[in-house]
């Protein structure tokens, strides 16, 4: 191509890119042509009305268009206006325009331009917006492709992560028989995130509740999670005794995290039968009791945060549960707010709440109903992962 | 968070307020470099002015911890209340920081 000399004349490699030219007169449109390949842009296309740009531009994987606003059959703004409006296309557009008018100049932008360049035509000036124009064109590109990549990738995980956790079936198949109904909620504050709920069965009348919060969020706190859960299975011998699980759990983390990672973490093996729970508790804050009487308590307890410091005991603790006795466990994203501090809840505030809406909801919704009250909607827009845990006792018979 | 860091003739006092979390990294990264290469002996991380700490701002304290036993300095706490004295509380890192 002749343009390929000339690049090679002034020390740059050609460019490529396809750049429709459009101009009734032919004068300007070979003008235009030699200057672009001149400045290492040889390869072109031609139109001298409007009509024969947009057939062009129907067809041709035009990458810039050099526009001429007055032409026959159809002018540079209607173009412009196709280009954007029917044809969706975000092709920079630069209008080349003898008229020094702002106003004018002003009604090429609002018709789609991308730039306007006046007329008599500086060879260095077009040279440069068109460089300019496609670098910026191709950069975002570059940028939503990314960003494409970024979100299929990311959905693709967040479903993984979703589909650690167990269906509303599974847990009832596994709480229902042993005499207690168990409602749960997990949502990431971005897509994934650091919070994992299990159910395990332990025996005909016994079931463990676990829940951990993985520190920070995101990526690096969801793949913890994905390694928590794989422990948890390993770990399934230990499953009836809380404290000696999450013992095991931390000596597990204290070799897989680094050091400014950890996980805090609330063990409980529930027995509706004698109506007992034994729990530990690792850093997580204490689940409340909503007793059938009407009044609550949180759970007493607390232990080291897991992946530390290894051998760590964790203390056994237990509490009765009465028939008709709940018991809620939530993540810190249920209680703290880092935007409006002032705004955090302790768990009296929790407990005051829960106690308010029992009378009414009760069941599958009453953890909906919670976040409603505590989010003022009905999608929980917390800034930290949220999982929460329900149990209502219902005791054999 | 914003911090300032005084050197005194026996001890490194790096004083945090605001609020420390996840979005800190950097700033904080920048704390324990200086920690590192600090001449005291001692570092006092004084929280009496942070309003706030997350989970990711708990594991930025061990890091610092972790940071300091390497380069041979002991690391304490200072100021904790409010919010933080509640973390504290609940995840028991004074097990493994000192707090005065």
């Amino acid at each position: 191509m002749p343009g390929d000399v000339d690049a090679n004349q002034i020390g740059q490699t050609a460019d490529n890119a396809l750049i429709l030219i459009v101009d009734d007169l032919r004068s300007s449109r070979s003008m235009i042509a030699s200057i672009l390949n001149a400045a290492g842009f040889p390869n072109h296309l031609f139109a001298s009305d409007g009509v024969e740009a947009l057939a062009i531009l129907e067809r041709e994987p035009v990458e810039m268009v050099i526009l001429d606003i007055v032409m026959p059959n159809k002018d540079g703004f209607d173009v412009c206006r196709e280009v954007r409006q029917r044809l969706r296309l975000n092709v920079p557009i630069l209008i080349q325009t003898a008229l020094q008018d702002a106003d004018e100049r002003a009604s090429a932008f609002d018709a789609g331009a991308s730039d306007v360049i006046s007329k008599p035509i500086h060879p260095h000036e077009i040279a440069s917006r068109v460089r300019l124009h496609l670098e910026r064109r191709r950069m975002l590109d570059r940028l939503q492709r990314y960003q494409r990549r970024m979100d299929d990738e990311l959905q693709a995980a967040e479903a993984m992560q979703i589909s650690l956790l167990k269906s509303d079936e599974d847990v009832a198949a596994i709480a229902s028989p042993r005499g207690a109904d168990l409602w749960t909620f997990y949502k990431a504050s971005n897509r994934l995130g650091g919070d994992l709920w299990q159910v395990f069965e332990i025996d005909e009348t016994r079931f463990g509740l676990f829940m951990v919060d993985l520190s920070g969020h995101g990526v690096a706190a969801a793949i913890n999670a994905f390694r928590v859960h794989m422990l948890t299975d390993a770990l399934s011998r230990h499953r009836s005794r809380p404290a000696r699980f999450l013992a095991a759990v931390n000596n597990y983390l204290c070799q897989m995290l680094p050091v400014e990672h950890f996980a805090t973490a609330f063990y409980g093996v529930v027995d509706p039968s004698v109506g007992k729970m034994d729990y530990a508790i690792a850093g997580a804050p204490a689940p409340i009791v909503l007793q059938a009487s009407g009044g609550w308590q949180a759970l007493e307890g607390s232990g080291l945060i897991l992946g530390c410091a290894p051998k760590t005991d964790y203390e056994a603790y237990e509490v009765d549960l009465e028939r008709g006795d709940r018991v809620l466990c939530y993540s810190d994203g249920l209680y703290e707010n880092f935007e409006r501090p002032e705004l955090s809840l302790e768990p009296a505030d929790i407990a005051r709440l829960a106690c308010e809406l029992l009378p009414v909801e009760r069941g599958p919704g009453f953890l909906p109903a919670l976040i409603e009250r505590l989010f003022e909607g009905p999608d929980a827009q917390s800034q930290d992962d949220l999982t929460l845990l329900f149990l209502e006792v219902r005791g054999h018979g | 968070m914003e911090y300032r860091i005084e050197a005194r003739r026996d001890r490194l006092i790096v004083s945090i307020s605001g609020v420390i979390t996840f979005d800190d990294h950097e700033a904080f990264r920048q704390i324990v470099s200086e920690i590192a290469g600090s001449d005291p002996s001692m570092v006092e991380l004084s929280l009496a002015g942070t309003k706030m700490i997350d989970s990711a701002g708990i594991g930025m304290l061990l890091l610092a911890k972790d940071k300091a036993d390497k380069s041979g300095k002991a690391l304490i706490l200072s100021g904790v209340t409010g919010h933080v004295a509640k973390v504290v509380e609940l995840s028991k890192i004074d097990q493994l920081i000192k707090i005065v």
